[in-house]
C-alpha cells in the first residue's frame, strides 16, 4: 500500500461523496421525501376508509347484551357517527400533533405509540438481522452457483431455492422450530430475552431463509449475464483470471441490477415476521396487525400501517441512492440541456 | 519472403457442436503469419473469421473444439511460454502449441501479454462501471507488473498515445463520457498496454461511422509501427483491406481459397470467390449497370461439403468443381489459390469485365 494509491481510493471516495451531497442530488432526494410523504397520505386515507367499511357491530364486544344506550357511548366514544370527512379531519389533526390515537380492544385506553414502541425495536432487530443474514448467506451462495454453473454447487442451489420458494414459510417454520431446538442442544421452553443468542438465532435463520433464497436467485441470474458481456471478454483477452473477472468485473455489475429487489426484501421480511414473530413467540408487532385487525382496533390498525408504509418507502429511497453510488451511469439530477 | 514467421497455422479443423449436430467452422486451414507484417483476412460474415482468430487467443467458445492440426506460435528467443509438453522446437525456433492449450489457465503470459486483440464493438468492450483508468491499469498490472505511480505514468502516456487529450482528466473519467471512436482509442489503448507482439484487429471498424473509421485505421497503423507489432486484420470491408494491408487471405466456408501480397490478390485475383467479391465493389462497377451480387447463401457447415464449396454459386463452374476438392496452386511464391480453375488441364476462362478492368490497371501501374 503506497501513498499514490490511497491518494486514489481517497479520490474515489471524495468523487462519490460529491455525488450523494451536491446540490441537485439533495434537492432530488428532498423531492423525493415530498413525494413519499403524498404516498403516506394517500396509504392512510385508504387504510382508513377500509377500516371504516367494516359493519359497525363489530364494535360491540357483548352486542347482545348491551343496551341502545351502551351502543351508542361506544359510538360516541369513538367517533363513528360523524362524518366521514370529519372522522378523516380528526384522525389526521392527531396524527399532526403526533398523537396516533388509543387503542381500544387490544390494550383498552392505551395510547397506540406506547404500545408500539416496546415492540418496534425488537422487530426491527428482529428484521434487520434477518436481512443481514441473508446478504451475507445469499450473495456468496448466488455468486458460487454462477461461478461454477451448471455444476454440482448450481444445482444444490437451484434446489435449495426452489425449496424455499415453493414451500410455504409456515411449514420450515415448524420443522426448524422442531429440529433446531433439538440440533443446538437448545431448551424449546426459552423465554422471550433480549440479549441471548439461544433466543434469537432460530427466528433470525427462519425470517432470512425466504430472502437468502431470493438474493441467492437474483445475483446468480444477474452473474451470469454480465458474464456474457463484452467488456468479459476484453478482461479475458487482457489476461484476466477467471477468479478475478469474476470479483473485479461482473460482481459489482451484477450488484447494480440487484439492488432494485433491496425494497422488496424489506417487505418480504416485513410479511415474513409476521409467521416467524408467532411461531416463536417474540414480542414484536409481526402477527400484531393480522390480530387488530380482526379485532376491529381501528386506531392501531392504523398505526401499524403507518410503519410498514415507512419501512417500504425508506426501502425504496435507500435502493434508489444505492443505485446512484453503485453505477455511475445514474444520475438523478437533472442535467442542464436534458429535456424536461 | 526472408522474414520470420511468428505465427503458422497447418490444417487446422474446428467443430462447433450445436443441438446435437456438429458444425464443421474450419475445414483445414493453412495460414504463415510473418512478424511485422499486416494481413488482412477477409470473407463474408459465418466464413469462419472470427473462429479463426479466437483460435490464437483461446478464446473459442465452450462448444467449439479444435479437432485436427496445430497453431504454432514462435516467440522471442529468450522467452519460454506454456507447459513444458506444449513446447517444441523446429527449423523456425522454439515454438509454443496453441492448438492444445485447452483450458484458460494455460494461457496465461499468451493471452494479452503476447497475443492481444481489439474486439469489433467498443461501444460494449468497456466495463461502464469502471473508471477508464483502471481498466488501462488493470493491463498494466497484469501484463507487465506496473503498478501506483509507475502504473499511472504508463497509463497517461498510453493516452496521449492514442491521441486522447487532456488525459488527466480523462483518466478518471467513465466510458459512458466517451464516444464511439474515442472508446475505440480507449481499446486500442488497453491492448498496447498488455505490451503485445500480434495484434488482432476483429472488424475494429464496423461499429463507426466512416470520418472515424479513416481515423481509427490511421491510429492502428501509427500504433503498429511505433511498437512493431504484427497485425491481423479481420474485416469485410476490401477498401480497408486495401488501405491497410500487406498481404490478405480470402477466407470461404471455413478454408482459406486465396492468399497473397495485398498488389496480387487485387490485381491478379485467381479464385473465382475473389472474383465475385472483387466484381461487387462499387467502385468497380460500370455506370449504369446493375452492381454484381453473389447469388445464393454460403454453404451449410452443417452438411459434408464436395468439391469446391463456392461451386454452387458460380454460375461458370466447371463440372470438377461440383465433385472434387481443389488443391492449393501456387500462381507466385508469395500467392496461391484453391480452385480448379489453375490446373493446367483446365480451359481458359475469362473472368468477370471488372476484373479485366483491375488486371488492365494492375498492368498499368507495373509499367
Amino acid at each position: 500500500m503506497n501513498k499514490s494509491r490511497l491518494k486514489r481510493i481517497g479520490r474515489g471516495i471524495r468523487a462519490k461523496l460529491r455525488v450523494l451531497l451536491s446540490p441537485a442530488m439533495l434537492l432530488y432526494i428532498l423531492k423525493r421525501l415530498l413525494r413519499s410523504l403524498l404516498t403516506l397520505i394517500l396509504i392512510m386515507t385508504i387504510v382508513f376508509c377500509l377500516s371504516r367499511l367494516m359493519p359497525v357491530e363489530g364494535y360491540y364486544k357483548n352486542a347482545d347484551k348491551m343496551t341502545p344506550e351502551m351502543k351508542q357511548a361506544v359510538r360516541d366514544q369513538l367517533g363513528l357517527d360523524d362524518n366521514i370527512f370529519v372522522q378523516l379531519g380528526n384522525f389526521y389533526g392527531r396524527l399532526l400533533r403526533g398523537d396516533l390515537g388509543t387503542s381500544y380492544v387490544y390494550r383498552q385506553n392505551k395510547p397506540v405509540w406506547d404500545i408500539l414502541k416496546d415492540k418496534l425495536p425488537i422487530s426491527i432487530r428482529l428484521g434487520s438481522m434477518a436481512i443481514v443474514l441473508s446478504m451475507i448467506l445469499g450473495i456468496p451462495m448466488g455468486t458460487l452457483m454462477a461461478r461454477f454453473k451448471n455444476k454440482i454447487p448450481d444445482h444444490m442451489g437451484t434446489g435449495f431455492i426452489v425449496l424455499i420458494q415453493a414451500v410455504p414459510m409456515v411449514v420450515f417454520c415448524l420443522f426448524i422450530k422442531l429440529f433446531g431446538y433439538q440440533w443446538l442442544g437448545l431448551k424449546a421452553t426459552q423465554l422471550f430475552s433480549n440479549w441471548t443468542w439461544e433466543y434469537w438465532i432460530l427466528p433470525v435463520i427462519t425470517l432470512s431463509l425466504g430472502n437468502t433464497a431470493y438474493y441467492a436467485m437474483w445475483i446468480r441470474r444477474y452473474m451470469v449475464d454480465e458474464g456474457n458481456k463484452d467488456y468479459v471478454s476484453l478482461a479475458r483477452i487482457k489476461g484476466a483470471g477467471e477468479g478475478r473477472i469474476m470479483f473485479r468485473h461482473i460482481f459489482r455489475n451484477a450488484f447494480v441490477p440487484m439492488v432494485q429487489y433491496i425494497p422488496s426484501s424489506f417487505l418480504n421480511t416485513v410479511v415474513g415476521s409476521i409467521y416467524v414473530e408467532a411461531y416463536f413467540s417474540v414480542p414484536g408487532m409481526g402477527g400484531l396487525l393480522v390480530d387488530v385487525i380482526k379485532k376491529q382496533d381501528n386506531a392501531m390498525i392504523l398505526g401499524i400501517v403507518l410503519i410498514y408504509a415507512c419501512v417500504g418507502i425508506i426501502g425504496l429511497i435507500l435502493g434508489d441512492l444505492l443505485m446512484v453510488l453503485l453505477d455511475p451511469r445514474i444520475s438523478l439530477a437533472k442535467k442542464r440541456g436534458g429535456a424536461a | 519472403m526472408n522474414k520470420r514467421c511468428i505465427l503458422s497455422v497447418r490444417d487446422l479443423h474446428v467443430v462447433f457442436r450445436l443441438r446435437n449436430r456438429k458444425l464443421h467452422a474450419l475445414r483445414g486451414v493453412n495460414l504463415d503469419v510473418y512478424e511485422g507484417e499486416t494481413i488482412a483476412i477477409v470473407g463474408e460474415s459465418g466464413s469462419g473469421k472470427s473462429v479463426l482468430n479466437k483460435n490464437f487467443i483461446g478464446l473459442l467458445d465452450n462448444n467449439g473444439r479444435i479437432t485436427g492440426g496445430s497453431i504454432r506460435y514462435y516467440p522471442r528467443i529468450w522467452e519460454h511460454l506454456g507447459r513444458e509438453k506444449d513446447r517444441g522446437e523446429d527449423e523456425q525456433g522454439e515454438y509454443v502449441e496453441l492448438a492444445g492449450l485447452g483450458r484458460s489457465k494455460n494461457w496465461r503470459g499468451i493471452r494479452g501479454g503476447q497475443v492481444c486483440m481489439i474486439p469489433q464493438d467498443p461501444m460494449t468492450s468497456l466495463n461502464p462501471l469502471k473508471t477508464i483508468g483502471w481498466q488501462l491499469t488493470e493491463a498494466l498490472k497484469l501484463n507487465r507488473g506496473l503498478r501506483g505511480q509507475q502504473a499511472y505514468d504508463e497509463a497517461i502516456r498510453l493516452l496521449e498515445d492514442v491521441q486522447i487529450d487532456n488525459p488527466e482528466e480523462r483518466y478518471w473519467q467513465y466510458p459512458h463520457e466517451f464516444s464511439g471512436g474515442m472508446r475505440q482509442r480507449v481499446v486500442i489503448a488497453i491492448a498496447i498496454a498488455c505490451n503485445p507482439r500480434i495484434l488482432i484487429c476483429d472488424e475494429p471498424t464496423t461499429a463507426l461511422d466512416v470520418t472515424i473509421q479513416a481515423q481509427v485505421l490511421q491510429l492502428i497503423r501509427e500504433v503498429k509501427e511505433k511498437y512493431g507489432l504484427t497485425v491481423i486484420f479481420i474485416t469485410h470491408d476490401l477498401g480497408v483491406v486495401a488501405n491497410v494491408a500487406d498481404r490478405v487471405a480470402v477466407m470461404y466456408a471455413g478454408e482459406i481459397v486465396e492468399i497473397g501480397r495485398t498488389e496480387e490478390v487485387f490485381f491478379k485475383p485467381q479464385h473465382p470467390y475473389t472474383w465475385a467479391l472483387l466484381s461487387s465493389l462499387p467502385q468497380l462497377g460500370t455506370k449504369g449497370e446493375d452492381l454484381l451480387a453473389i447469388r445464393g447463401t454460403p454453404p451449410n457447415l452443417f452438411k459434408e461439403i464436395t468439391g469446391d464449396a463456392f461451386a454452387p454459386r458460380n454460375p461458370d463452374a466447371m463440372l470438377i468443381e461440383h465433385l472434387a476438392e481443389p488443391p492449393v496452386f501456387e500462381v507466385s511464391p508469395t500467392h496461391s489459390a484453391r480452385t480448379w480453375r489453375l490446373d493446367p488441364r483446365a480451359p481458359e476462362s475469362k473472368p468477370p469485365r471488372p476484373i479485366r478492368k483491375l488486371k488492365k490497371l494492375g498492368g498499368e501501374r507495373d509499367a
